[in-house]
């Protein structure tokens, strides 16, 4: 195969869902990366109005670490512990899309929310363009929870699959889209942006 | 060496090159090249001249991604070196044509940096010299031989991919030849090119590039790009392209605002046309979403005019979130920014400044502060007029306080505004244009539109700010409330025209012309309602112009009065000092210092409602005011402190006052504190909520304050508290409810899935807390638990067994407080029924409930249970089947199950035994007891009763179905057979009832016809109970005939309905009856002879008796045994058969032919029994006589019998016995002889003898003897054959006799 693409995973904490996809990418071996949107990377806590904040770049081992000594119990039962176990194994730390300039240009980033679309889109817009090299923004619905992120990998694995496989995206990603879109019933919303 | 370095580069670099053209892979040709490119670029840069033409060979290379990165080096070299660029382009421009799109699209790329940087350089050096160097123009001549040829893929039908991109380089080409106006339009110094490109440096003059021609250029390629966004053009465009010609657009018109006029019609026009296909491409619909916000949120003012139809435009792509957010953000920049385009004076030339493009951000937004503030003072100038002249009165000494630059400030913008009246310049002209073209109404659209377009906006502005001054005296009677405000303005635009009708033909021209629109409505949205209810409160006021000019300089001195002094007066006149006070107090309460007051007009009239909602306004737009008052010098702040309060209260109209709130520096414990004390506080506040009706507030805040408060500050925990403390005091139905409800909707609410379920577990928490707290504290009786379980968002599992263990309680509990339980299991299963009927959601699981209380231990709690589901529950349809299956399955378990457990509870119970033997031992070690034997006969017993209870603890659910539907009795017949005995036993202390509830219905009948196999005994029971004190019914009594004759053929099945028979039908079921145990056939017996109490007895015992006797051992297959004993239970009743009985019996019996077996027994047994019956025997006896009964071999046996045992009286018949048969019977019993001689002896009975008899008897001896000898011989021999044939019958018979005789005696 020859140079795949370069793949981002984006979800608003670089946890659960862009983490999900993110390692199952990375096992059908595809060249990803993972971002949060948002301002830190919010774990639930104890209670709801109180989660535990980390910033980007806290490593995963750290907060497995913090949060097993705050209630082992807690956050085993509500599946965080398992979650960061996971993280852990496929990259050292959350890191924020707004701040990975440095990564390189990516070709396909999905998102998986609209809210972390907009951002998304709204960052590479106030980025300079000066590539005009283009990158498809996918956003695909996914809900905040362990079942849905799992399934919504499998979605993002697929839909990176198809894309992979055309040689020239651009051409075909109407096609692409619409019979996703058909296959798995869910509604898919792209567009697209220049480095 | 140097050269040598230098020399060996170039000969690697040509290695390099040499081997790349001579690999065959692929990849290996790659490698070559970028070491090659690495070499060029980096360590010997003289290589380059050499190389780009030999590089370029390679543009024939057959793979695709060789070309493709050639493509790319030409970019990377280029930019570095565009000495050597031209050489390389014409290879770049050949690219564009490649047939492998991934290589056009490198092309593209490289070339749209590529162009950039030679423009860029090209104007710098075209800046600073005349001279250019040549390199520079071929590489520029090539670039547009480039621009040429991309512009043209761009909009031609192809790869969209290259097309794309083909776009996106027409972008940067528009936005490459537009001044840029965000970047200083002057060139900069050579030294310093980091500041970016804008083409206006070109304004000073170039050799070759002229920026008007480039403008024009650029200006086509935009019209080129907003063509393929044209209706029939769109159409033909695949998804994405649209995506991107949205979002090039978009981004020209933001970063080039000169071209919104030009672009956003397009785009706003394309709205509709893609909501037709919106369904089938999201993503370009979102795309145009986008680009809408973006030029929503664009500061510059060239984009103010299209706010209005974007914000329309996005409310209809979707009224959400996103037009919240972009509006609310740019809400006050765009009120600011709108009323720029309604200058407030002429004369100021700030206002002409926005429309600078160099203008200074900060620099415009100041202007825009100060033109705001001179605008509202325009528009508000007429309220002023009616409190300064209030304040004149009310107020003269303090408005000498006023600080004099305050006043020398104001005056001079004032003095503008007549200044403005009394010339009658163009702008007065135009009014009358105005006015003269809309008075024909729509057919003068067409020329308003031409006039509106052709005159500058600035002037437009004016003509709407001096056409103010004619506004109606009395608005048209349509602008009350809810009228729009656009209309408000137009009418104050055209004073002449006053009817309501123009004024909406007016508004429909507005919508013909944007830009007419853009002027007018954005004072709509910026003066909010206020400025209608301005009018419409004040018409008077608005009268005269000249006026305001006389008082509005004492307007602005009016603020800066002592907070306490300038509201009132105004207030008091309206009668809103409610809504004064509110804000005054508010204000105090918040102590919110500074306060600037320059623009400060006086309205007070606002309902409460608007001076809420402005007050977050007026805190955010403070900040702002007080930079910009402060810096234009207009107050100062000593001014602002000590008018704060006053101004706020005064001042919350569309003119926004401005405040600031201290930033208080609370640590977290006490912000804690704080929070935790006003929670406490609103908590607390339930009587006067109450009493003032805001209950309702008051929980939905509570609430909602728990959501929002950490966990550490308990608000659940101090709810709670306060609910359980006092639960109807204290609202906590309804408290709960609302919280509850809140914290489901917080569960429900797509959230990240782990908040939601901490929502759950504090949900579940609650409700339990509050849940136990009511069970605990009020009685069972108190129906509040039920209600709130009822009315809850959904029941936890922690409540579901909260309920369960209402009803059923553990056995331990039900020790502690017996009494209660009782009362508790009620109330718990009156909830679950409730929840039944109420809750279908959680039917199944409080059904559960309900039916594992049927099967509780404690019978109490069972009987109520099974009351409820049995007589309530079961008939509801829809739960029906499940409780009958459940109740089925409980009753097979006494099959399955309870042989089991009889092992299992024996094991048990013995080794509890065993250890309790075992510590007795221990405690008494010298007693030997026996307690052990003795116990196990005990425990067997306490065993069977107890497996008893529990049969009856699972089966008395069904029992109870019976009685509802009957056809699920005859599972129990079927199971019968194959219960333990145990749980017969349980069967047989419960059926009696059911079988009372139920009568003899036709499903019993039914069963009673044909009753499953084995199911016998317990037939039995039925019958008995339904035939105990009851008259059976006909078809009972049928049933159990027919099943008797068809079936079982045991007379046992009609035992109990004997007493209904009739004759007929019992008499034949004798010999059965006889032949049953001794104790059924006395119950049949007694049965028989009491018979129904309608119809009287069945039979009287003389026909019993007859009927006993009538049996015929052989013939009915009847042992004699059996009739004897029967016999003998029939003499036992002396009361019943009696002597009279006796002898009527006998009396008949004694004609019957041939004569009864046991006839002659029956005479003895009768004599034995009654004495006095002596006589009458006699006469049977001798009647017997006179029947020849020595012809009957067994009867003659117990006739001579019966004679001697009633000897002397039986003598005289024994003498009537012809002499043959005496002898043969004194032969037979000699012993008869010697007594029976004596008495025949006798002189009166000698005399009355025959001669034979005395012959017999010895008494006579003659002749004659021998011929009676013969002839009694000749009857011996007669009985002697008989005897032969019966002699063993004979003997039988004496026994038989014999012991029925003992048995009598």
């Amino acid at each position: 195969m020859v140079a795949r693409l370069r793949c981002a995973m984006v979800c608003s904490s670089n946890q659960n869902r862009s983490m999900e996809a993110h390692a199952l990418l990375k096992r059908h071996g595809f060249d990803v990366s993972s971002y949060g949107t948002g301002a830190h990377v919010k774990l639930p806590g104890p209670s709801l109005r109180e989660p535990n904040v980390y910033d980007f770049g806290t490593p995963y081992k750290y907060m497995h670490e913090d949060l097993r000594r705050k209630d082992v119990d807690l956050y085993k039962r509500n599946g965080i512990l398992p979650m960061l176990k996971r993280n852990l194994g496929v990259k050292n730390a959350p890191q924020r899309w707004q701040d990975n300039a440095a990564d390189g240009f990516f070709d396909v980033v999905m998102t998986f929310e609209e809210k972390v679309f907009d951002i998304v889109i709204e960052d590479l817009n106030n980025r300079e363009q000066r590539l005009t090299r283009s990158i498809l923004v996918i956003n695909l619905e996914v809900k905040d929870n362990h079942e849905e992120a799992a399934a919504g990998a499998k979605l993002a694995l697929d839909l990176c699959q198809e894309i992979d496989a055309a040689g020239c995206w651009e051409d075909e990603i109407d096609d692409i889209v619409s019979k996703f879109e058909r296959q798995h019933k869910q509604k898919v919303l792209y567009t697209i942006a220049f480095y | 060496m140097v050269a040598m370095v230098a020399a060996s580069w170039g000969e690697r670099a040509d290695g390099l090159l040499q081997s790349a053209r001579a690999a065959c892979e692929v990849s290996s040709k790659l490698k070559q090249l970028r070491q090659l490119k690495e070499v060029l670029l980096n360590r010997d840069t003289s290589l380059l001249a050499e190389f780009v033409t030999r590089l370029a060979e390679l543009q024939s290379e057959r793979a695709s991604p060789i070309r493709k990165f050639l493509a790319e080096m030409i970019g990377d070299i280029g930019s570095k070196h565009t000495d050597v660029l031209h050489e390389m382009l014409p290879c770049l421009i050949s690219f564009l044509e490649d047939e492998t799109p991934a290589v056009a699209r490198q092309a593209i790329t490289t070339g749209t940096a590529l162009f950039g940087h030679v423009l860029e350089k090209l104007v710098i050096q075209g800046l600073y010299s005349n001279d250019i160097d040549v390199s520079l123009k071929s590489s520029w001549t090539w670039m547009l031989q480039f621009k040429t040829t991309v512009v043209h893929t761009a909009f031609q039908s192809g790869s969209d991919g290259v097309r794309l991109l083909a776009v996106k380089f027409v972008e940067t080409l528009v936005l490459l030849y537009t001044p840029d106006p965000y970047i200083s339009s002057d060139p900069p110094q050579e030294s310093d090119f980091d500041v970016g490109f804008n083409i206006s440096w070109l304004r000073v003059g170039h050799a070759l590039l002229n920026v008007g021609e480039l403008a024009v250029e650029a200006s086509q390629s935009l019209g080129l790009l907003l063509d393929q966004l044209r209706f029939p053009q769109v159409k033909t465009l695949s998804n994405s392209m649209v995506i991107v010609l949205i979002k090039s657009l978009s981004a020209i018109a933001v970063k080039r605002p000169s071209f919104y006029g030009r672009i956003l019609p397009i785009l706003l026009g394309l709205d509709p046309a893609i909501s037709v296909v919106s369904a089938q491409v999201p993503g370009s619909h979102h795309a145009l979403k986008n680009a809408f916000i973006a030029c929503l949120k664009c500061t510059h003012s060239s984009a103010e005019p299209w706010r209005a139809r974007l914000t329309e435009a996005l409310k209809a792509i979707d009224t959400g979130e996103s037009i919240d957010q972009a509006t609310k953000k740019n809400y006050r920049e765009f009120s600011i920014s709108t009323q720029n385009s309604l200058p407030g004076k002429g004369d100021n030339s700030s206002m002409h400044t926005c429309d600078e493009p160099s203008s200074d951000l900060a620099n415009k937004r100041l202007n825009a502060e100060v033109s705001n503030d001179l605008l509202h003072d325009d528009v508000t100038s007429s309220k002023r007029i009616r409190l300064s002249s209030d304040m004149e009165q009310d107020l003269p000494e303090e408005s000498s306080k006023l600080s004099a630059d305050q006043v020398e400030d104001k005056l001079p913008l004032v003095d503008s505004v007549p200044n403005k009246d009394k010339s009658p310049g163009p702008v007065q002209q135009l009014v009358a244009m105005f006015g003269a073209l809309v008075s024909q109404g729509e057919k003068a659209a067409g020329s308003l539109d031409i006039l509106t377009a052709s005159i500058s906006s600035d002037l437009l502005a004016e003509v709407v700010i001096s056409n103010m001054q004619h506004l109606p005296p009395i608005c048209p009677s349509m602008d009350k409330e809810g009228s729009s405000s656009s209309k408000m303005v137009y009418s104050s635009v055209l004073p002449t025209v006053q009817l309501p009708s123009l004024v909406s033909d007016i508004r429909s021209l507005s919508s013909l012309n944007p830009l007419l629109a853009s002027l007018l409505v954005p004072p709509s949205l910026s003066c909010d309602v206020d400025l209608q209810k301005n009018h419409q409160n004040d018409d008077e006021e608005m009268t005269d112009r000249t006026q305001t000019t006389l008082v509005d300089g004492s307007a602005t001195i009016a603020p800066s009065f002592p907070a306490s002094v300038l509201p009132l007066p105004h207030v008091a006149e309206h009668g809103h000092s409610a809504v004064s006070s509110i804000v005054n107090s508010e204000m105090d309460e918040r102590k919110i210092p500074g306060v600037d007051s320059t623009n400060s007009s006086d309205e007070i009239q606002e309902s409460h409602d608007a001076s809420h909602s402005s007050i977050p306004e007026l805190i955010e737009t403070s900040q702002d005011l007080i930079t910009g008052a402060q810096s234009t010098g207009v107050i100062n702040p000593d001014t602002c402190q000590a008018t704060s309060t006053s101004s706020i209260a005064t001042s919350f109209q569309y003119v926004l006052p401005k405040m600031i709130i201290m930033d208080a520096n609370l640590t977290d414990e006490s912000k804690d504190q704080l929070q935790k004390e006003a929670f406490i506080r609103v908590l607390d506040a339930y009587k006067q909520a109450a009493g003032s009706g805001d209950s309702i507030t008051r929980r939905s805040l509570l609430a909602h304050l728990g959501m929002e408060f950490p966990l550490e500050l308990d608000p659940w925990g101090l709810l709670q508290k306060h609910i359980v403390s006092d639960y109807l005091e204290h609202e906590g139905h309804e408290l709960t409810l609302h919280i509850l409800y809140r914290l489901h909707r917080e569960t429900e609410q797509d959230q990240d899935f782990l908040s939601s379920r901490t929502a759950v577990s504090i949900y579940e928490t609650f409700l339990l807390t509050v849940a136990e707290s009511i069970r605990d504290n009020f009685p069972a009786t108190d129906k509040s638990l039920s209600r709130l379980l009822v009315e809850v968002p959904y029941l936890s599992e922690g409540v579901l067994k909260l309920l369960e263990g209402l009803c059923s309680p553990d056995r331990i509990e039900k020790h502690d407080k017996d009494f209660q339980s009782g009362d508790r299991v009620t109330q718990g299963l009156s909830a679950v029924w409730n929840l039944i009927l109420l809750r279908p959601s959680s039917r199944a699981r409080c059904l559960l409930v309900a039916l594992q209380s049927t099967v509780h231990p404690t019978e109490e709690v069972r009987m109520k249970a099974t009351r409820l589901v049995a007589n309530k529950l079961f008939s509801m349809s829809s739960i029906s089947q499940k409780i009958e299956d459940f109740a089925r399955e409980k009753l097979h378990s006494v099959i399955e199950d309870v042989p089991v457990m009889v092992h299992m509870e024996d094991e048990e119970l013995s080794s509890e035994l065993q250890e309790e033997a075992g510590v007795r031992k221990k405690s008494n070690e010298g007693l030997k007891s026996d307690s052990g034997v003795m116990s196990t006969t005990q425990l067997d017993q306490s065993v069977m009763s107890s497996l008893t209870m529990e049969a009856q603890r699972c089966m008395s659910l069904y029992f109870a179905l019976c009685t509802k539907k009957r056809s699920l009795l005859r599972e129990i017949f079927v199971i019968y057979k194959s219960i333990s005995k145990a749980a017969k036993e349980a069967v047989r202390l419960q059926i009696p009832i059911l079988v009372r509830t139920i009568g003899s219905s036709s499903e019993l009948l039914r069963i009673i016809s044909d009753p499953p196999v084995g199911s016998e005994n317990l037939l039995m029971q039925v019958l008995h109970t339904l035939t105990d004190g009851i008259v059976p019914s006909q078809e009972l009594i049928s049933s159990v005939k027919k099943l008797y004759h068809s079936r079982t053929k045991d007379v046992e099945i009609l035992i109990p309905v004997l007493p209904f028979l009739l004759k007929d039908e019992i008499l034949p079921t004798f010999p059965q009856l006889v032949n049953l145990p001794r104790e059924k056939f006395e119950d049949a017996l007694s049965r028989v002879l009491k018979g129904s109490p309608k119809t009287g007895p069945c039979l009287t015992p003389a026909e019993v008796l007859i009927a006993i006797h009538l049996i015929d051992p052989e013939k009915d297959g009847i042992p004699l045994k059996q009739i004897t004993d029967a016999c003998t239970a029939c003499f036992k009743q002396h009361n019943i058969f009696t002597q009279q009985v006796l002898a009527k019996v006998l009396n008949q019996l004694v004609e019957q032919i041939p004569l009864p077996m046991l006839f002659m027994r029956t005479v003895i047994q009768a004599v034995a029994t009654f004495p006095s019956l002596m006589d009458f025997v006699m006469e049977i006896l001798s009647r017997l006589i006179n029947k020849q009964i020595w012809k009957y071999p067994k009867l003659w046996v117990g006739f001579l019998k019966c004679a001697i045992q009633m000897k002397p009286q039986s003598f005289s018949v024994l003498l009537q016995l012809p002499a043959a048969q005496l002898e043969n019977a004194l032969k037979k019993n000699p012993v008869l002889k010697p007594p029976l001689v004596e008495h025949a002896n006798q002189p009166n009975i000698r005399s009355t003898l025959p001669r034979s008899t005395l012959v017999v008897l010895g008494l006579v001896q003659d002749s004659q003897a021998s011929s009676q000898a013969q002839t009694s011989q000749s009857q011996a021999a007669d009985t002697g054959s008989s005897n032969a044939d019966a002699a063993t019958e004979v003997t039988q018979e004496s026994t038989a006799i014999s012991s029925g005789l003992q048995g009598g005696d």
